[in-house]
């Protein structure tokens, strides 16, 4: 921890970066996320098992941008957020110092992202594994089965669009679900509106899912819905071979086409 | 509120046969925003454009649906009466009743019920229509022939000679083609290169005419018009502006027992070659798989002997870019080899030769000097048997069709060996004798009748060795199934055409649809039988299907009086629909969040990025940007943008959005 401290602190000393985006002690002894741009304020950087939420959703935000450089705490979620991020245009590479964290909570050297992608690759990647064994336990289940299990998830849904929110792929300016000149998702909160909105958020993200589960988390609910766009993480692995967060190419699964692509989902 | 007028056509009795015409119109009348709902017979006819033209005016119509047949038949016709009448083309819509509904069901309430569905769907899509304007493309008068058969031969200077430029690519050495490989032609017998090689000769001679041989198309982007086309041009290993083709090289190469492409490897060349005499052009090549200086780094006798200094050891393959407004697909056809049929010996015995192969042996510049010897030991054989249908018409070998042009050869093969070997015996098996062509069924006759040759309607079930023999075990189905059995001394097999080896590569880098043979897909088989459905891309000969002289010659005349209608123009117009990425004020200036994961999908590279500068040249914001030129309204950009920050004009999300809905609605009867 005094490594990643340190390491902030020179950065934002040497004017490399603006701003530094970390975890700080919350109140109720959680962690929370925070935003330093005084190199004396970096002693208030933490990193353990606490540190959840993916960072990387703040890059995106005009408000953060602003600064230009930028350096952020960077677990594997993050690694692989920023890498996704940069293959869609959203940020700049030369704008992000990745402050990586190993897989011990070790600080790690990352000069540039090129570096990012290098690590990423040596490491195999997957969903967490308590949210795949549930996902495992649902794949083995009948379709009236599992589909009774989301009607009734989903049922209890309001539309506060905090998974949306939470989530760094979801940066477009206008959601589709806002879009009124066709309305082609019901605005109100009722079970076919809800299953409407949870399909397009997946299938928005197939392919481009980091299976953080940072959706899941904000979910006031405690639906689990990460698990839809986990799912859809290994369904686009197990289809295309590609993982998300690998490259800064934009390689997404169902934006790019091989001629030896699997072809079975047409009937 | 939309003024729609409804136009429901019977179609002779093709509709009103199971529709309900009169009720579907009676009962369109009443769907919102339609002001004025007629039926009538012919609605194509000119009267019934007319009351299409004459209700515009009248009733102010600001949308017609007209409920007759698929828009690919009669579309532009009701365009071109609405434009007549004053109203903007696109905002006029076809409601297929036929295709889709009267054609696919019997006569009953259900069918009348579809029809009515699909026009109040189309009344829905036509009322949420907007204007659009055609789009005009500039067209880059240079067309681009791929292979130099004789089709493609033809085509180019039927171009060239309207006045336009022509470059011709070719992968092997010289142009020519199979045609060149020929000893004579059916049903004249005239000398197959006599005829070709002074076409070949006006190719290399004409002025408006680029020729590329031993060289390949390496990728096509654009469309119609504009396309951008790379050429990789193989390493010749030799100056051609300096090479006077005097042909030394050629023979003090000592490398000269290479098998022969030209000669079906029954003759022998050398590694620094022309593949015949009269190649066009008449430069060698040198072949550095089996060139021993490519293999050991010593010889280079042909560098030494080479009078003008030419070769070029060092020389690597060039990649040429141009700039082609149409382009004639002439890539030709291979033959199986006898190495495909293991009841026939795959391939082991010497004297089992393919159609091709006998050429040779028939040319009088082939390998035997136009002499029937035998590719064992030389020999004059005194009975041959010739084997129509070897691959073709043979489900179980993959192969249903018929290769069209074997039949003829067949005969000429028969009839061309008796006349050089008198006392030899001609046997034929065939399965039928498919002669329909000027000449042809006489030319068969005369083989049968004048030169004796011995048909036997039966196939050839296997061929074996015995002493120096080929024995063929054939049926005569016209004696009862009565086996057969000849012992031959050679045995030819009128194999089956296939498409040219890389067909199926060529056609993908030029999105043309190809079919389960991987012979190229013409746009329609009646009526559009050199187009593609790649606009701007034309099919001569036979890569499209095995077809013999006169048809690829008719079809490459046939594919450049296209090529030189569409340089007829300077302007190309263009369908207005296509993709469009949507632009609101600032800050904003676009949903487009930028992130181009459209860029890859685009199947036409038509998207672009555009970036938004303040004063200061800043940039604000990148969005994505439809190239209206290239984009061909596919519409799979609008299916990934996930802010539907796309809409395909003519087809925008409302239109379909208010089709969807329109379907969903309950049923009136």
């Amino acid at each position: 921890m005094d490594n990643l401290r340190q390491k902030a602190k020179e950065l934002l000393e040497s004017k490399t970066v603006n701003l530094v985006i970390g975890y700080e002690n919350g109140t109720n002894g959680k962690a929370r996320a925070v935003f330093i741009t005084d190199p004396e304020k970096t002693g208030k950087l933490i990193y353990d098992e606490r540190c959840k939420q993916n960072l990387a959703v703040y890059l995106n935000k005009h408000e953060v941008k602003h600064y230009g450089k930028i350096a952020i705490v960077a677990p594997l979620m993050v690694m692989r957020s920023i890498l996704v991020l940069v293959s869609e245009c959203q940020v700049k590479k030369e704008n992000i110092v990745a402050l990586g964290i190993g897989e011990d909570g070790s600080l790690l050297d990352f000069p540039s992202l090129e570096v990012v992608e290098k690590y990423v690759a040596k490491i195999p990647l997957g969903n967490p594994q308590s949210d795949q064994e549930i996902l495992d336990k649902l794949n083995a289940m009948t379709m009236e089965q599992r589909r009774a299990f989301w009607q009734n998830e989903l049922e209890r849904c309001f539309k506060c669009y905090a998974c949306r929110a939470a989530c760094p792929m979801c940066y477009c300016l206008r959601c589709t679900v806002e879009c009124n000149q066709p309305q082609w998702i019901s605005a109100p909160a009722h079970p076919l509106g809800n299953l409407e909105w949870h399909m397009l958020r997946t299938m928005h993200l197939t392919g481009r899912c980091v299976s953080c589960g940072d959706c899941g988390r904000a979910c006031p609910l405690n639906i689990p819905i990460h698990l839809l766009t986990m799912q859809q993480a290994e369904e686009a692995f197990h289809m295309f071979g590609v993982r998300a967060g690998t490259s800064m190419k934009a390689e997404s699964a169902l934006s790019t086409y091989k001629p030896d692509d699997k072809e079975n989902f047409i009937l | 509120m939309s003024r729609i007028g409804v136009f429901v056509c019977h179609c002779g009795e093709n509709i009103s046969a199971t529709v309900d015409v009169a009720k579907v119109a009676e009962e369109a009348s009443k769907l919102p925003g339609v002001v004025h709902s007629v039926d009538y017979k012919y609605m194509c006819s000119d009267p019934g454009q007319t009351l299409v033209k004459e209700a515009i005016k009248e009733h102010n119509l600001t949308g017609v649906v007209v409920a007759a047949c698929s828009p690919r038949m009669h579309e532009p016709t009701f365009r071109k009466a609405c434009a007549q009448a004053g109203l903007n083309p696109y905002l006029s819509e076809m409601a297929n009743v036929r295709e889709h509904c009267s054609w696919v069901h019997e006569k009953s309430e259900q069918t009348t019920q579809k029809a009515f569905d699909v026009v109040r769907t189309m009344v829905s899509k036509a009322s949420n229509n907007a204007a659009l304007e055609p789009i005009k493309v500039p067209v880059t008068k240079r067309a681009l022939v791929v292979g130099g058969g004789v089709a493609g031969i033809q085509a180019a200077l039927d171009i060239a000679n309207t006045g336009h430029k022509v470059i011709l690519v070719e992968r092997s050495p010289s142009i020519g083609g199979h045609m060149a490989q020929l000893s004579e032609t059916f049903p004249t017998l005239d000398c197959s290169q006599c005829i070709l090689t002074p076409r070949m000769v006006e190719v290399a001679q004409h002025p408006n005419i680029t020729l590329y041989t031993h060289s390949e198309v390496e990728s096509v982007d654009g469309f119609i018009g504009n396309f951008h086309v790379k050429i990789r041009k193989k390493a010749r290993s030799l100056d051609e502006d300096l090479c006077t083709g005097c042909g030394l090289c050629t023979t003090k190469c000592p490398q000269k027992k290479i098998p022969s492409e030209f000669e079906q490897l029954l003759g022998t060349r050398p590694a620094i070659y022309t593949p015949f005499p009269q190649a066009v052009p008449n430069k060698p090549v040198i072949d550095r798989d089996n060139c021993t200086f490519y293999k050991t780094g010593k010889c280079k006798i042909c560098e030494i002997v080479c009078p003008t200094k030419a070769i070029r050891f060092d020389q690597e393959d060039t990649i040429l870019e141009v700039e082609i407004g149409a382009i004639v697909l002439a890539t030709g056809f291979d033959v199986k080899h006898s190495d495909f049929f293991p009841e026939y010996g795959k391939g082991k015995y010497k004297d089992v030769i393919d159609g091709l192969q006998f050429e040779r042996l028939a040319s009088a510049s082939g390998p035997t000097q136009g002499m029937i010897r035998r590719p064992s030991d030389g020999q004059i054989p005194k009975k041959i048997v010739f084997i129509a249908c070897a691959g073709s018409r043979d489900p179980a070998k993959g192969i249903e069709y018929c290769s069209k042009i074997c039949c003829m050869y067949t005969a000429k093969h028969a009839m061309l060996y008796k006349h050089k070997v008198h006392d030899g015996e001609a046997h034929v098996f065939y399965m039928d004798i498919r002669a329909g062509g000027k000449m042809y069924e006489e030319f068969v006759r005369r083989a049968i009748v004048e030169d004796h040759v011995n048909y036997t309607r039966g196939r050839v079930s296997t061929i074996y060795e015995l002493d120096g023999k080929l024995i063929v075990k054939g049926a005569d189905t016209l004696l009862g199934a009565q086996s057969v059995e000849i012992e031959a001394d050679m045995v030819v097999l009128a194999t089956a055409g296939v498409a040219s080896e890389g067909s199926e590569d060529l056609a993908q880098k030029m999105h043309v649809s190809y079919d389960q043979h991987k012979f190229f897909a013409e746009a329609h088989p009646k009526l559009k039988p050199v187009e593609t459905n790649t606009g701007g891309i034309f099919l001569a000969g036979a890569c499209q299907t095995t077809r013999d002289i006169p048809d690829s010659v008719a079809m490459a005349s046939g594919a450049a009086v296209k090529v030189a209608a569409l340089f007829s123009s300077d302007l190309l117009t263009r369908e207005p629909i296509v993709a469009r990425v949507n632009r609101i004020p600032g800050p904003s200036h676009s949903t487009c969040v930028g992130c181009f994961l459209c860029q890859p999908v685009c199947p036409y590279q038509a998207i672009e990025r555009e970036d938004i500068k303040d004063r200061a040249g800043n940039i604000i914001k990148s969005l994505a940007r439809i190239n209206e030129g290239l984009c061909q309204g596919c519409g799979t950009c609008v299916a990934l943008c996930r802010s539907k920050s796309i809409d395909l004009l003519g087809y925008t999300d409302n239109q379909m959005h208010g089709e969807v809905l329109s379907v969903l609605e309950e049923a009136f009867v």
